[in-house]
């Protein structure tokens, strides 16, 4: 069963992602990537990381691809003119893959709803896994700290008006 | 983390807090040359640290070592930054650049540098490599007023996240072959009969080219001349530098003479050597651009490493050492002298703007020839040692085809390298005259200067000292 669904949603993942990045309008790809991101949250969920999956979600469908959108739509990316063709050929794949891995996620919680048929050895509970992050991956916490702390310094330095120019006008 | 790891890591400490220093400094006190000197401050004491503190732990957290090997380039890195501080204080004053952004970007790119070279991780290499990279993204594009430089930090930028996309995936499939994150047992699985070697032998290809990316190998060299000549020149400096340096660094750590899946890694490294070496030699020859030039030679001088990397051994890996010194010191100051040139409206880059200049500044244009001669592997200069080393390790792990083949590139490469000479010595004069100089842009070049002719006339002490901390 585990196995036929892994397959299922490797599948979708795979075709989803191939959609985003042949999509034209910024705001379709956006929409396939989010389809991906469920697909191989469900995956790790299957895999027994059910904490993974969840940030998966959360973090990448949810947060990243929120600001995608926003970034999309404060730049007016997206096409005006109205595309060609039926509307149906638009809007079918995303409903597909949606209904595949609404599927899939009703089928696990019939069926393996302790996602006991993953690995369970490799099970981390969000406490064991704080505990590995916090300390025995300490450094790298406080390294990607620094990073973060300058990316944000740099986005903000590139990306406003200097000085000069702001007294001049 | 531990107390002695804490006491371990205290250059890399000194050199993060401090860039936050700076860049809170700066929020409030705006002053860009104060900041710059407290920048080049900071990496001079995080310098002196890591030569004179013995750390009582050999690695830290099991991500570096903080042995001979790591503290040797800690130092090496901290110096690149507190000189390429020193040459940028007029060029960033000049352009209103914000002092305290700059010097803390700098300081942290350097830690970055640190981080990687001492890495025995691929969590550490991972996060060592992300952090300079990600500061070179914004110190590049740094100069807001300048398209070029704007252009050159997005090209850097998107090839440089797909070149991260890799090196993520590289890594990720050589976790999946082996099981563990440390590089000298990751490297098992790339044995010849290990469970999972082609899925190692596909981690690995990613993660070379990642790695060909960051130190511009042909075929992934492309980005190189465009970003140098669109950056600032003291960043351009750093960038050939301190983030091609690193980079090797970790892999004479990675590779220590590629004892295991040596049969397929050979003939793959022989033929990028190789062809970085040609490829880079002809593109060099057509340029009438000395930023473009130094871009080309330092793809032909990432070829000339990469053969005493597959030498390997002790030879091999001293000599790759060496070299990476001789390389940084000797293009950290033609970078500096391209700056200390530089007006308000730009830098000097066309071989026109160098037209009979050697009449106009005979000091600094004899400066640079010196360094020309030495990246040329021109006796008695750091380079010729360097490319010594490098032949003589080739030929004594029988590398002789390629050994022949780098002599030829370094014999070609005296035609370019002359003609910049030519261009400044022999020609009328033509040039307008260019900036006189600072006292902090003299001094940085000069100690540049000094170090090519010392280790070039005396290497032996830095060769002795690359011997005890292999």
């Amino acid at each position: 069963m585990a196995t036929i669904i892994f397959y299922i949603l490797a599948m979708t993942a795979l075709a989803a992602t191939g959609m985003c990045i042949t999509r034209r309008n910024p705001v379709h790809a956006v929409i396939y990537l989010v389809n991906s991101l469920f697909a191989v949250a469900l995956i790790f969920y299957l895999l027994g990381a059910p904490l993974v999956a969840a940030w998966e979600v959360i973090i990448y469908a949810g947060a990243v691809m929120v600001l995608f959108l926003f970034i999309i739509m404060m730049l007016e990316l997206a096409p005006t003119e109205q595309p060609q063709g039926a509307g149906w050929r638009r809007w079918a794949p995303v409903l597909l893959f949606s209904l595949i891995i609404l599927g899939c996620t009703v089928a696990l919680m019939a069926v393996d709803p302790d996602a006991a048929e993953g690995v369970p050895t490799y099970y981390a509970s969000p406490r064991i896994f704080g505990y590995t992050l916090f300390q025995e991956y300490a450094l790298a916490v406080q390294i990607v700290s620094f990073q973060l702390l300058y990316a944000a310094v740099g986005a903000y330095y590139v990306g406003r008006t200097p000085r000069r120019r702001q007294e001049a006008g | 983390m531990s107390a002695a790891d804490l006491a371990a890591l205290a250059p890399i400490l000194i050199l993060a807090l401090g860039s936050a220093a700076v860049l809170l400094t700066g929020a409030w006190w705006p002053r860009c040359a104060p900041l710059l000197w407290g920048g080049a401050a900071i990496a001079l004491a995080a310098a002196f640290t890591a030569a004179l503190y013995s750390p009582p732990t050999l690695e830290i957290a099991g991500f570096f070592r903080s042995d001979g090997y790591g503290r040797f380039f800690t130092v090496l890195w901290s110096a690149v930054a507190a000189l390429t501080l020193m040459t940028s204080l007029r060029y960033a004053e000049e352009r209103h650049f914000e002092g305290g952004e700059y010097a803390a970007l700098i300081l942290f790119g350097a830690a970055g540098m640190a981080l990687l070279s001492a890495s025995v991780s691929f969590v550490g290499l991972f996060l060592g490599l992300e952090a300079f990279t990600l500061v070179l993204y914004i110190l590049i594009a740094f100069h807001r007023e300048d398209p070029l430089g704007a252009e050159a930090g997005l090209k850097y930028l998107v090839m440089g996240a797909v070149a991260t996309g890799f090196l993520a995936f590289g890594i990720a499939l050589l976790y999946t072959a082996s099981g563990t994150f440390r590089i000298a047992e990751a490297m098992t699985a790339l044995g010849a009969g290990a469970e999972m070697r082609p899925v190692a032998m596909a981690g690995m290809a990613m993660f070379l080219t990642a790695v060909g990316f960051k130190v511009s190998l042909v075929p992934f060299h492309l980005w190189t001349p465009d970003v140098y000549q669109g950056a600032p020149a003291p960043v351009a400096g750093l960038l050939s530098t301190g983030s091609k340096g690193a980079v090797f660094a970790a892999l004479v750590t990675m590779w220590g003479g590629l004892e295991v899946g040596r049969d397929l890694l050979e003939p793959l490294l022989w033929a990028l050597s190789a062809i970085t070496m040609l490829v880079g030699t002809f593109c060099a020859l057509r340029q009438e651009n000395l930023k473009r030039l130094l871009a080309y030679s330092s793809v032909v001088h990432m070829g000339y490493v990469l053969i005493g990397l597959l030498a390997g051994g002790a030879d091999g890996n001293g000599a790759v050492v060496f070299y990476l010194v001789a390389y940084t010191v000797v293009n950290l100051g033609a970078f500096g002298i391209i700056a200390s040139f530089s007006r308000e409206g730009g830098e000097p880059q066309n071989f026109e703007d160098f037209r009979g200049l050697g009449y106009r500044h005979p000091l600094r244009c004899g400066t640079m020839a010196v360094f020309l001669f030495s990246l040329a592997g021109v006796p008695p200069t750091a380079g010729f040692i360097g490319k010594f080393g490098i032949f003589y390790a080739a030929v004594g792990s029988g590398y002789i085809l390629l050994a022949l083949l780098g002599v030829l590139a370094s014999l070609v490469s005296l035609y370019y390298y002359l003609r910049v000479i030519i261009v400044m010595f022999m020609s009328d004069i033509a040039a307008f005259p260019l900036h006189r100089g600072t006292f902090s842009e003299k001094a940085a070049v000069g100690l540049c200067l000094l170090a090519t002719l010392w280790l070039g006339v005396l290497p032996g002490a830095l060769l002795d000292l690359i011997t005890r901390i292999l």
